[in-house]
């Protein structure tokens, strides 16, 4: 994919360059629509690709945690114990392995991804520009939210098999009892103890 | 300085010129994986490969239409 869109930077760059050396050229009706493709359709479908590109790789895992904070929270994913649930949903495959934080932290909403590059760009600024908080004390601005886990669990046959889920359905879904910190599945990314965890190491 | 000016052979090269230097730091965007590689491209090279495309809007918009006052004003044939 990126080398179809690299090949299509290439082709632009080399019709702009023509118009850059020999800019007369344009006097003639067929070189205008060449320009006008050169200078204008070629680049903004560039810029389409370039976004398109850049938007699905800050999807994957390794783009995550390729910022130095996070890299507890990678490894956190290979706790070997099943009551860590990030690390259950990501060695189980319940997620996706190469987009294991975007699955579970991306806001399921009609403005959510926009949100969500937003909240990546302040994480950029303050790892490069202010100062990169302890790993240990980052939180997740207003909590997470039960949504995130009900848009994969609502509806499944052991979710909706079990009697507490079931007791509590409406109570989850208005985020009055949160899934997380009321007791039920409360051990997500503990990175303060990592180095006292035995962690699973996948066969090759 | 109105853009008339200017010259559409100018405003070409800088239009083409801020295209191709957009497009080369997005092909480096592209061959970073690195956080900051998203900036890079979306704060420097899609801004300069969008002002090169204004630019080459505002060359055909601007430099391109007649004067206004060079226009000859043919006068009414009578009888028609």
């Amino acid at each position: 994919m990126i080398g179809v869109l690299i090949c299509q930077i290439v082709l632009s760059i080399a019709l702009a360059s023509v118009f850059l050396i020999r800019p007369a050229l344009t006097h003639a009706a067929s070189w205008k629509i060449l320009a006008f493709l050169g200078l204008c359709v070629l680049p903004a479908l560039c810029i389409v690709g370039g976004m398109n590109t850049h938007v699905q790789r800050s999807e994957q895992t390794q783009f995550c945690i390729s910022c130095h904070v996070m890299i507890p929270y990678g490894q956190s994913l290979y706790v070997d114990d099943p009551s860590h649930i990030p690390a259950q949903h990501f060695q189980n495959h319940r997620v996706p392995a190469d987009m294991a934080c975007y699955s579970c932290h991306a806001d399921y909403t009609i403005y959510g991804p926009l949100k969500d590059k937003l909240q990546g760009l302040k994480r950029i600024y303050m790892q490069y520009l202010s100062t990169p908080p302890d790993p240990a004390a980052i939180r997740i601005a207003g909590g997470f939210k039960n949504a995130q886990c009900l848009h994969c669990h609502l509806g499944a046959r052991d979710f909706d098999g079990n009697a507490v889920h079931a007791a509590l359905l409406e109570s989850l879904k208005s985020e009055q009892t949160s899934c997380l910190t009321s007791g039920c599945h409360d051990t997500a990314h503990d990175v303060a103890n990592l180095n006292h965890l035995k962690l699973w190491r996948p066969a090759q | 300085m109105k853009i008339r000016e200017i010259g559409t052979g100018r405003l070409l090269r800088i239009s083409s010129f801020l295209v191709i230097l957009g497009l080369l730091l997005e092909i480096v965007s592209l061959l970073w994986f690195h956080p900051l590689s998203f900036v890079l491209f979306a704060f420097l090279a899609a801004s300069l490969i969008g002002l090169g495309i204004l630019l080459y809007l505002v060359s055909l918009v601007f430099v391109a239409a007649p004067q206004a006052g060079n226009t000859p004003i043919r006068p009414p044939v009578a009888g028609r």
